[in-house]
């Protein structure tokens, strides 16, 4: 087991009081196996990414739970320790392309740092020709053009799809255990998309390499993924076999995700949105999350949040599941 | 590259045309102020007192009969060529005066923006890295009380401590007067004092630089530390940073190696105008000091209602500034690529 | 990312009071501030009846002693717990430094609350037009501003109140000119910022005149920062007058300033420390106000609002 979450609770300090962006999220992933977690617009999906990296910001708080990378807690790691886990055990791409390399280094600078980080964690000399000359063959594998000269470019002088690619580049040169991926594609155009989408699958079995794929384009994390975890309101409510989960779902939710993708086949097949809003992560409904929206809401759901159960080879949370107390 | 010249171009005419309107309103100014040519003669006038006759000598002796177009060129061509006019109680030009006064000045304002720069950087960035922490606040605590406290409180607190109780310096004038003055090459003390060897004199220029120096820069540092935590706080805050900490670097080179790098590019304009505003400002330092520089100068005019001083003074002082905000904009240039490059 | 969620639909007065309200030290300074420009109203309401029916003592029927008239026989005494009128300390002429500091307080609240405001319409009527219009005429105005910004402030003012004649009225004046380019600069960034959005580019469509649209849109979007920096300059500006007040420029015949208080009491430091450091700290403690709201404000408009 390269991860294991276990029972994972962060909030956040805000201006109106505690908001609980992760309750007790459990997840757990094998080595060369990829992950995708998919779920609403503030379900929590970059907050569990930034905290297994150590990055939250500064007003977030990990309150309860643990986080064991590669046999260390990350909660409790010190300074030295997190440092020396950044880069070897785990790399994060972050969700916004436009802010992710310092505008005021050269792509080369930057590439550089991060191999003379590597080289000295690995006790070797560093040589910069030969990163350099090591940055530009990964630089091709993401299929950046020209990156003899786009390596000493400035960032502003590249394209948010461009700037995306170096740095899944700089994560690939560091070849970490676990690669989290937060909205990779989401700049990119199709076509760039799917090379990339390739790349990060034949890159994953190359180096035996785990992968967190977050996305809210659940054809995407289809093609990608080994199995699915759907987030919502800072919770795991479903995750399983991608095969499983997409063609049977069974949570209300994941079964209203499912439906609001738009089938290929019918040309104007109308996007079902989900009906409702997410919650109010400041003051989360009463027991389960989901039911002012669900369909299928029973009086338990109101009052009481769901356990986790497994049904169907699928761990999930959701009183439909649960077999009756006894 | 060719970028970067077309842009200092651009950047020097802009400063030659700030410099001509700034003397343009200083022209107006003194025009309000004495509309006709006889008012014009008496405030040049060295003698208070000069009979009708006189001031109509003087008047079209100094072309204040001309019209006023020509009057502004050749005030523009004099003030550009160094010409600035004749002091009135002391009857040399006021560029000399200026020439000896502003080395003075100079030399300890330079020492103070320093401390302030150099303080005001490291309490940012350091508040900004702890953000929310016991550090932050003390930081905080800190600057607000010196920045808000007046000048010449600080002043007269940092003379009450470090001279009177502690006897650790001297607490007025710009070296110890029972030394003889080495001969006069640069004009800045210090320095001449260096050039001359005479060692007990230049280390009687630091001692008496030190009080107002530190005055200065007690009072000005906090202006230095509230903008550099902002904008630290929101560098912290960009992808890049997470970035670079993603890829293992110490939080030592993230904080001053990638997000202070990013932090200073609206703090450069910030440093450029304390530096060019600094002579300026240290008006009231000099005075409790009687540290006889510019700032001295220009209050002891005031005083003597010495118009040609006074405004001798505004236009060096005003050009000064023009020019470090150009520096500024140069160095912008060259610390964001974005800039440069586009 | 982080501001999203929480804030949405969330903005205003009653928002902005509340956000400040939430900050114990923002709160504080607005407490202070309260005190401050409300006693600064109620006095010279005072002041205002004293010269209109000519009665001087109006002036300070609120407070514990005449602030102007001599009093030998308190000269220099000593701050006390025990005697109201000398909780500050008297001067050398025996008056009570409370009563000067409470008499001279309308002074640098109209200074602070005028000088600012003064400079922000002005700053707004150069600004937002070289912004929205640009080209050449943002040119000229932006190097008319820049001429302006150039003054050496001090010089300047000392200057303009010695070439206009003494007086409160000038050296607001001269605080004005010296203010003013810096919010022209805010207000132009703001115009450059706003005036490709898609509700400007929709009057614009609609036929809606260049004047209507800087005065509608981007007056009314622009403000907020430019409120924020205000509240921190308030503060500057009483420590600009103050100084000028402890050089002796501006200065009016019986009327203390808190400037020129300390000035005077500089001769008697620090024996009699009082007279220098309480009118200081006064300054010191209503900038520190001014600045945790305006502060406050920043993190609120910079969308630093977390934390
Ligand atoms: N710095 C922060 N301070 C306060 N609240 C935050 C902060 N960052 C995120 N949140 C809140 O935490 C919750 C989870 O946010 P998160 O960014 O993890 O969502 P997400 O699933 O990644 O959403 P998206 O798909 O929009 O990226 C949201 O309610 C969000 O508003
Ligand atoms: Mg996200």
């Amino acid at each position: 087991m390269l991860l294991q979450v276990e029972d994972l609770h962060v909030t956040y300090d805000t201006v109106y009081g505690t908001l609980n962006a992760l309750n007790g999220v459990n997840l757990s992933i094998e080595e060369g196996e990829t992950v995708a977690l998919v779920g609403e617009s503030g379900s929590g999906k970059s907050t569990l990414g930034l905290s297994i990296v150590r990055l939250l910001p500064p007003n977030g708080r990990y309150s309860k739970g643990s986080i064991v990378l590669n046999g260390k807690n990350v909660v409790s790691l010190s300074g030295s320790e997190v440092r020396r886990m950044r880069g070897t055990d785990v790399f994060m791409v972050f969700q916004d392309p436009l802010n992710t390399l310092n505008p005021v280094k050269r792509v080369s600078t930057q590439v550089l740092e991060a191999l003379a980080v590597r080289a000295k964690k690995e006790n070797k000399a560093f040589d910069q020709r030969e990163g350099i000359s090591e940055a530009i063959e990964k630089f091709k594998d993401v299929r950046l053009p020209d990156p003899e000269v786009l390596i000493h470019r400035y960032p502003h002088q590249l394209s948010g799809g461009q700037i995306q690619r170096v740095v899944i580049a700089i994560g690939l040169l560091l070849k970490p255990k676990l690669f989290i991926a937060d909205e990779p594609t989401s700049a990119l155009d199709v076509t760039i998309q799917a090379q990339v989408l390739k790349l990060l699958n034949s890159l994953k079995s190359e180096y035996k390499m785990s992968v967190i794929f977050i996305t809210h384009d659940i054809s995407v994390a289809y093609v990608i993924a080994d199995r699915f975890a759907v987030l919502y309101g800072g919770e795991v409510s479903e995750i399983g076999e991608v095969s499983k989960v997409v063609k049977s779902p069974l949570h209300p939710y994941t079964k209203a995700l499912i439906e609001s993708i738009p089938k290929r086949s019918r040309k104007e097949g109308e996007l079902v949105a989900i009906p409702g809003s997410p919650p109010n992560m400041l003051s989360p409904p009463t027991g389960c999350k989901f039911h002012p929206r669900c369909p299928y809401v029973m009086d338990v759901c109101r009052t009481e949040n769901p356990p986790y159960t497994e049904a169907d080879e699928r761990t999930l949370r959701c009183w439909l599941y649960e077999r009756p107390p006894t | 590259m060719a970028g970067f010249v077309a842009f200092l171009i651009r950047r020097v005419a802009n400063a030659f045309v700030t410099i001509v309107l700034m003397i343009f309103l200083v022209f107006i100014l003194v025009h309000v102020v004495a509309p006709t040519p006889i008012d014009m003669a008496k405030l040049v006038s060295p003698n208070p007192r000069a009979s009708m006759q006189d001031l109509e000598n003087i008047a079209r002796d100094h072309g204040f009969y001309e019209p006023i177009y020509i009057q502004f060129v050749h005030y523009v061509e004099q003030v550009l060529t160094g010409n600035l006019g004749t002091d009135l109680q002391q009857g040399v030009p006021e560029v000399d005066l200026i020439a000896q006064y502003l080395p003075i000045s100079f030399e300890m304002v330079l020492a103070g923006s320093i401390l302030a720069v150099l303080v005001g950087l490291y309490t940012g960035a350091v508040s900004a890295s702890n953000r929310g922490g016991a550090t932050d606040y003390a930081v905080k605590g800190l600057y607000l009380v010196t920045w808000a406290a007046p000048i010449f409180v600080v002043a007269v607190i940092v003379q009450l401590v470090f001279a009177f109780w502690l006897k650790l310096l001297p607490a007025s004038g710009i070296a110890n007067p029972l030394l003889a003055t080495p001969t006069r090459v640069t004009g800045f003390p210090l320095l001449d004092g260096i050039i001359a060897g005479d060692w007990a004199y230049s280390w009687s220029v630091v001692q008496h630089m030190i009080l107002p120096a530190l005055t200065l820069g007690l009072a000005s540092f906090g202006v230095v530390t509230r903008l550099t935590r902002a904008t630290m706080v929101d560098a912290l805050d960009k992808d890049y940073v997470k970035l670079a900490y993603m890829k293992g670097l110490p939080k030592r080179k993230v904080v001053y190696g990638t997000a202070l790098r990013n932090a200073m590019i609206p703090i450069v304009t910030l440093i450029a105008l304390i530096f060019g505003t600094a002579v300026g400002g240290a008006v009231v330092i000099e005075e409790l000091f009687n540290y006889r520089g510019l700032g001295y100068f220009a209050v002891a005019s005031v005083y003597n209602l010495n118009y040609v001083a006074i405004l001798a003074i505004t236009i060096v002082l005003g050009i000064s500034v023009i020019v470090a905000n150009f520096i500024a904009d140069v160095l912008y240039g060259v610390i964001d690529p974005r800039v440069r490059l586009s | 990312m982080e501001n999203e969620v929480p804030l949405s639909g969330q903005s205003g007065w009653r928002f902005t009071v509340r956000f400040l309200v939430h900050d114990r030290a923002a709160l504080a300074g607005l407490v202070i501030i309260g005190l401050f420009l409300g006693w600064g109203l109620v006095e010279g309401v005072m002041q205002y009846i004293a010269s209109y029916t000519h009665v001087a003592s109006w002036g300070w029927k609120l407070l514990p002693s005449d602030p102007i008239s001599l009093s030998l026989k308190n000269s220099l005494a000593a701050p006390t717990l025990s005697n109201l009128n000398n909780l500050f300390g008297a001067n050398y002429e025996g008056q009570s430094v409370l009563s000067q500091l409470l008499y001279a307080t309308p002074h640098d609240a109209t200074a602070s609350v005028l000088v600012v405001a003064s400079a922000i319409a002005i700053g707004m009527m150069i600004g937002i037009p070289a912004g929205y219009i640009g080209g050449w005429t943002d040119e000229i105005l932006m190097r008319i501003t820049d001429a302006f910004l150039a003054f050496p402030y001090l010089v300047l003012a000392i200057a303009f109140s010695v070439l206009l004649g003494e007086g409160f009225t000038t050296v607001l004046l001269a605080l004005v000119l010296i203010w003013w380019p810096t919010y022209a600069r805010y207000f132009r960034a703001q115009a450059i910022s706003l005036k490709n959005r898609n509700f400007v580019e929709a009057s614009k469509l609609s036929g809606v005149g260049p004047l209507k649209i800087m005065l509608r849109h981007i007056f009314p979007n622009s403000i907020d920062p430019v409120i924020a920096q205000a509240t921190l300059d308030f503060g500057s500006v009483i420590l600009l007058y103050s100084t000028l007040a402890f050089l002796g420029i501006g200065l009016e015949l019986n009327y203390p300033e808190w400037g020129s208080m300390s000035s005077l009491g500089v001769s008697y430091f620090p024996a009699s420390w009082w007279l220098v450091l309480v009118p200081g700290a006064t300054i010191m403690v209503i900038v520190v106000a001014f600045s945790l709201i305006g502060d406050r404000l920043q993190d609120l408009v910079a969308g630093r609002l977390t934390y």
